[in-house]
């Protein structure tokens, strides 16, 4: 998100928007990653259940991830065009659930949308939030596609670190102290 | 028996075990691989741009979280004692990246069978749990998922009594 972790808001929905997948590079990807015969061979493909090639679940999360990446720094740079500084989003400390409820297949053109579920202070970072959130894919006959409860860092703008939390940020700063306290 | 003649030969769910553990061998993730899975599917600074990386709280040019499981799936296949008959995964749940995966570091690691059973409604297939543990080359776990996912069955009308 490119709002501040204050002013995040249960229910906050960002489109990211859509992108059709080719039968090319859904071979590309899966003879690479995914290598089964129904991801990478359209005619051994249409012994399997599927009845032809699909994209790999993986992909299909993976390409959801570079719209979202997308999508903020298109939002940063008109708020940095406006005078307006951007909320900053940190890494992603992993996913709940991620569901494959349809076959995404060659052509298919799958849009997605992230809502924010919930948020609260992160207990190991400070100064950052926690937000979790659900992005969900639809394709283009509005079939349910893929979710994923991902949760991700995201920075407090008016975060005031207490003189213990102030020594550890200064510490961190110093490269051979900071290997020692990741450790 | 199983009428698909592409994966006659493949590992069915008979042919699994609960408890059966994979060894994934070794992946180095070099700068190169890095930057351009990130340039397809992740283009933040810390993973492509050198000077940013190291301004980063990582310190250097890190993986995609998403490039530590993509790899991990391949492993995955490339490792296990033969192709599996896999009709297509369902979940994953419980996805943890605990370390950042670094250039140079080297990723292997285990996939076990935590979880191992029949479809009460669908006889053709099982349901089979792989749980991803991925560590680097100091034995750290950087990253854990487990896949839930549907196994051909090679006899269905075998064995279906007794599945609740």
């Amino acid at each position: 998100m490119t709002t501040w972790y204050e002013d995040i808001n249960d229910g906050d929905s960002m489109e990211l928007g859509q992108y059709c997948f080719t039968q090319e590079e859904i071979i590309k990807y899966n003879k690479e990653y995914d290598n089964q015969y129904f991801h990478t061979d359209p005619e051994l493909a249409k012994y399997s259940h599927f009845g032809g090639i699909i994209a790999s679940g993986w992909h299909t999360a993976c390409v959801g991830h570079r719209l979202m990446v997308d999508e903020i720094k298109k939002r940063e740079e008109a708020m940095v065009a406006e005078g307006i500084v951007p909320g900053v989003s940190g890494p992603s400390p992993g996913i709940k659930k991620m569901t494959f409820l349809q076959a995404v297949r060659p052509n298919d053109c799958i849009s997605y949308k992230l809502t924010v579920v919930s948020k609260r202070p992160s207990a190991s970072l400070p100064g950052w939030g926690l937000l979790f959130s659900t992005i969900v894919a639809t394709n283009q006959k509005g079939e349910k596609v893929f979710q994923s409860d991902v949760a991700s860092f995201s920075k407090m703008r008016d975060f005031k670190p207490n003189m213990k939390q102030r020594l550890g940020m200064w510490a961190m700063k110093i490269p051979l102290l900071k290997n020692l306290i990741k450790r | 028996m199983t009428s698909n003649p592409v994966t006659k030969d493949f590992l069915h769910f008979e042919d699994l075990y609960l408890g059966q553990q994979v060894d994934l061998g070794n992946t180095k993730v070099t700068k190169a691989m890095i930057k351009e899975f990130a340039l397809e599917f992740d283009p933040l600074p810390f993973h492509i741009d050198e000077k940013a990386a190291k301004a980063s709280l990582l310190g250097g040019i890190a993986a995609s979280g998403y490039q530590t499981g993509a790899i991990a799936i391949k492993m995955a296949l490339k490792n296990f004692p033969g192709t599996l008959a896999s009709s297509g995964g369902m979940s994953i749940t419980d996805l943890k990246w605990k370390r950042p995966v670094m250039a140079n570091d080297v990723i292997g690691g285990t996939v076990t069978i935590t979880l191992l059973k029949r479809a009460k409604s669908k006889p053709q297939w099982g349901i089979v749990n792989l749980d991803f543990d991925i560590k680097n080359q100091k034995n750290q776990t950087v990253m854990i998922m487990t896949l839930n996912n549907l196994i051909d069955v090679r006899n269905p009308e075998i064995g279906l009594e007794g599945i609740t």
